[in-house]
């Protein structure tokens, strides 16, 4: 179904949208260079009996993320870890609407790839919903939790309701496109907000898991080494 | 709102932090999401389910909150926001203290259990050494800290006690299988293997010492024990003192070095491992340019190049192993034990889980030495207590000091029907001894390297005949006094009839007045003395023993069911005793360390 044209609203959404963009990408790129400020630590052992001094095990490492037989806490977890599956892509779809929605807008015109996505993003929704109710409810979290905790998870929970909406505005399904305003003016926030809050961590990932499986690695004690 | 003054301490460890600073750690410290993953992974949050500061991520962020409010924007500008704050006052320090310490044994069990790759355990260790650098620490911590800046081994041995002990055990040896090239040689320039222990092992179980020797002469190896630099654990691992693990480091190369050995061989101990192989080149700054193994591996590479005999049968009973968290997930040493044990055990049961997700012993992280958390320690040990119920083995295989003494204790605690060997003592075990064994000298070594195998055996059947005392040039019990002082009337008995098998002449206390009045009316060579008895304690015994100038140089050797109180013992102001023992203690065990004393005492 063809949108009605964009009115100026939407219009500023889509460029401080742009703006934002920008930002997020200057603060990471300070985040990095500060990260990188440190020093790199260096093992200077020999390798292991079973060591690897590639970058397999780095590698391998990484790919943890979709490997959740290769750790007890996935393993034994498998609900949380396909919650987790769907939290990100509900993430990784979101930010993806909102972008294709001013770089090529027939795309999420169709309504069966607005329907996607609505479902995409409506499930991220509800496991969201969940994680507030963990975070509250269980002991440990409540312990660990800061308010940058509550507050990152809470604002992404009205973002994913808001995407909701907008995908169903997109999809034909709802009329107004002051949905698609506010789901452009929240994700802007987001933008910008990240750098700073906990969600800044699939920035640090990466590195993490890479830094990990190497010094694992070189010491043999990475599972892929062993086979 | 008045804020409180930050002590000068708090200062100091912020200033510490700084260089402890590297990418790596800096991700971990960013990295987490308090996802609570971790949560399961760790023995004691699953021994108190309802403790949520059990939790590693908590344990964790006590570092990461020092850190957020100095070196990160966000905590510096919005410290609430992020939970960043500042220790403050000595009582915070302590507070840290009880969690660095007393709350987590540094296992890394969460680190691979973090799907972000957050190595929560090596912050563990860093708030461990920021606070051990500004003088808070476990005395425990602190006395074994000491004794390893001062005598350089942490167990406070002296070196001449060490080299008494290593020519007495030598002698011992060369008696047993007749055969003076049997004997251990220290310093012995150029060998092809220099062999490093566990204090512990001098101290308390000289026997898996001589088991080694008896391994290195079977398999005709040159080799050799250095008078110094002999100690390869290294404290400086559990303190979290990157300085004093340096230091340690560099006494083990340096000797290796000045001694020109080809592989430094380091007996079964998972932090030694550790800390030599992995972490001593870099708390040392130093690269690692020498070779260095775990006796597991030489003595696997012996079965697999035909240098030594096993006869499995000797090892019959039900055997499961324990894995190391510091040999398998920190080195990836886990198979090598495993195909060993296949060779000299018959019936082999795993556990599970097992290798890098093996639980901890409960007993690392320098636990063993915090007597103040004994409890709490042996709680958490409930989940490493079913582990190994569930094997239904009758014999707990670790290579790890550490983890013998660790699962010794929760065996003892939770009643288990098992008992804690080395590989090394179950190869001894099954070890069919040739003859005459071609010891190599150093110049043959390389001309000939295959001379070194086994020939007709016939020594093997002397050595399995003579029990601990047999040999008769050599001290026994042979008309020693002893008095032997014990509340429980079968351990009494027990002790009393092993020393009589052995030749010595008994005298039994059941309380510490008895004790006292039969040290001053018999004057003994020799007390047995267990530490936990009604009314007057061992440790009263003891002190007050030592404070009579009659008998204060009577020898001692305590032995004890309640290893948590080692510490107690040795931190009275008195000359230590000569010897300690855990309860159940093995007749051969008893007799040999007992001789040991008398033996050192002879020499002294």
């Amino acid at each position: 179904m063809e949108q009605p044209e964009s009115s100026s609203l939407l219009h500023i959404a889509e460029v401080v949208h742009w703006i934002a963009l920008a930002v997020m990408m200057l603060v990471y790129t300070l985040r990095l260079m500060w990260l990188f400020k440190f020093k790199g630590a260096r093992d200077r052992q020999k390798p292991g009996e079973q060591g690897d001094t590639s970058l397999r095990p780095a590698l391998y490492s990484l790919g943890n993320v979709a490997m959740p037989w290769a750790m007890e806490s996935t393993r034994k977890g498998m609900g949380f870890y396909f919650s987790f599956i769907i939290f990100h892509l509900g993430v990784a779809a979101g930010i993806f609407a909102a972008f294709i929605s001013g770089l090529y807008p027939p795309f999420l015109e169709t309504a069966v790839v607005a329907y996607i996505f609505t479902v995409i993003i409506g499930a991220a929704f509800l496991v969201s919903v969940g994680r507030i109710v963990r975070r509250i409810v269980r002991p440990v979290l409540r312990l660990i939790s800061t308010p940058d905790d509550y507050f990152s998870l809470f604002t992404l929970t009205v973002w994913f309701a808001i995407g909701v909406l907008a995908m169903l505005y997109l999809g034909g399904a709802l009329e107004g496109e002051g949905y698609m305003v506010a789901y452009l003016f929240a994700t802007s926030f987001f933008l910008i907000y990240v750098p700073f809050s906990k969600i800044s961590h699939y920035l640090y990932y990466p590195f993490t898991r890479f830094w990990l499986g190497r010094t694992l690695g070189h010491r043999g004690s990475m599972s892929t080494i062993k086979g | 709102m008045t804020t409180k003054p930050k002590t000068y301490k708090v200062d100091k460890m912020v200033e510490l932090l700084k260089p402890k600073l590297s990418r790596q750690v800096v991700g971990s410290l960013v990295g987490c999401v308090h996802c609570g993953m971790c949560n399961d992974s760790c023995h004691y949050v699953l021994s108190h389910p309802d403790d949520p500061k059990m939790t590693p991520s908590y344990k964790a962020d006590q570092l990461r909150k020092i850190f957020k409010r100095n070196f990160d924007w966000t905590g510096k500008v919005f410290p609430w926001w992020v939970k960043a704050k500042m220790p403050m006052t000595d009582e915070d320090l302590e507070k840290l203290k009880d969690i660095a310490f007393g709350t987590c044994t540094n296992c890394r069990r969460c680190t691979f259990n973090c799907p972000m790759g957050v190595d929560t355990a090596t912050l563990n260790r860093i708030m461990r050494g920021l606070l051990t650098r500004v003088g808070v620490m476990p005395e425990g911590v602190r006395v074994v800290s000491k004794d390893s800046w001062e005598l350089g081994n942490q167990m406070g041995v002296l070196k001449e006690d060490y080299v008494e002990t290593i020519e007495w055990l030598s002698e011992e040896l060369v008696a047993e299988v007749e055969d003076d090239r049997a004997e251990i040689p220290i310093d012995k320039p150029d060998a092809d293997v220099v062999y490093t222990i566990n204090p512990r092992e001098v101290k308390y179980d000289p026997r898996t010492i001589s088991n080694a020797a008896l391994i290195f002469y079977a398999a005709g190896e040159n080799w050799t024990m250095p008078s110094w630099g002999w100690d390869q654990t290294n404290f400086g691992l559990f303190s979290g003192d990157d300085v004093l693990g340096g230091a340690t480091y560099k006494h083990l190369a340096d000797k290796h070095k000045e001694l020109r050995g080809k592989l430094l061989v380091i007996s079964e101990c998972g932090h030694g491992y550790r800390s030599t192989r992995c972490e001593g080149p870099n708390w040392s700054a130093t690269d690692q340019d020498f070779t260095m193994e775990s006796s597991v591996m030489t003595m696997l590479r012996y079965v697999r190049e035909g240098k030594i005999k096993l006869d499995k049968t000797k090892n019959s009973e039900r055997v499961t192993f324990h894995d190391s968290c510091n040999n398998a997930r920190s080195c990836g040493f886990y198979e090598e034990p495993r195909e060993l044990l296949k060779e000299v055990v018959t019936d082999f049961q795993e556990m599970y889980p097992n290798r890098t997700e093996n639980f901890c012993c409960t007993g690392g992280g320098g636990a063993m030495s915090m007597s103040e958390y004994t409890p709490r320690r042996l709680a958490s040990a409930k989940v490493k207590a079913d582990q190994l119920k569930a094997t239904g083995a009758k014999i707990v295989v670790t290579s790890c000091h550490n983890c013998v003494d660790g699962l010794g204790d929760l065996i003892k605690h939770y009643k288990l029907d098992m008992e804690v060997k080395q590989l090394v003592d179950l190869v001894a075990e099954a070890l069919i001894l040739p003859e005459k064994p071609a010891v190599e000298e150093p110049v043959a070594a390389a001309a000939a390297p295959e001379a070194a195998v086994e020939q007709p055996a016939a020594a093997e059947s002397a050595r399995a005949t003579d029990g601990p005392g047999a040999a008769e040039d050599h001290p026994s019990l042979e008309g020693k006094k002893i008095l032997v002082v014990d509340d429980d009337p079968d351990t009494l008995a027990f002790i009393e009839m092993v020393l009589q098998d052995n030749g010595a002449l008994t005298v039994t206390a059941a309380n510490g007045d008895e004790a006292l009045e039969k040290a001053r009316a018999e004057k003994p060579d020799l007390i047995t003395l267990d530490m936990w008895m009604p009314g007057k304690t061992g440790v009263d015994v003891f002190v007050e023993l030592r404070n009579d100038p009659e008998i204060s140089e009577t020898l001692v050797c305590v032995i004890s069911g309640r290893p948590e109180f080692r510490q107690v013992i040795y931190d009275r102001p008195v000359k230590p005793p000569e010897g300690y023992l855990d309860k159940p203690v093995a007749e051969d065990r008893l007799v040999l360390n007992l001789r040991k004393i008398l033996h050192l005492r002879r020499k002294s």
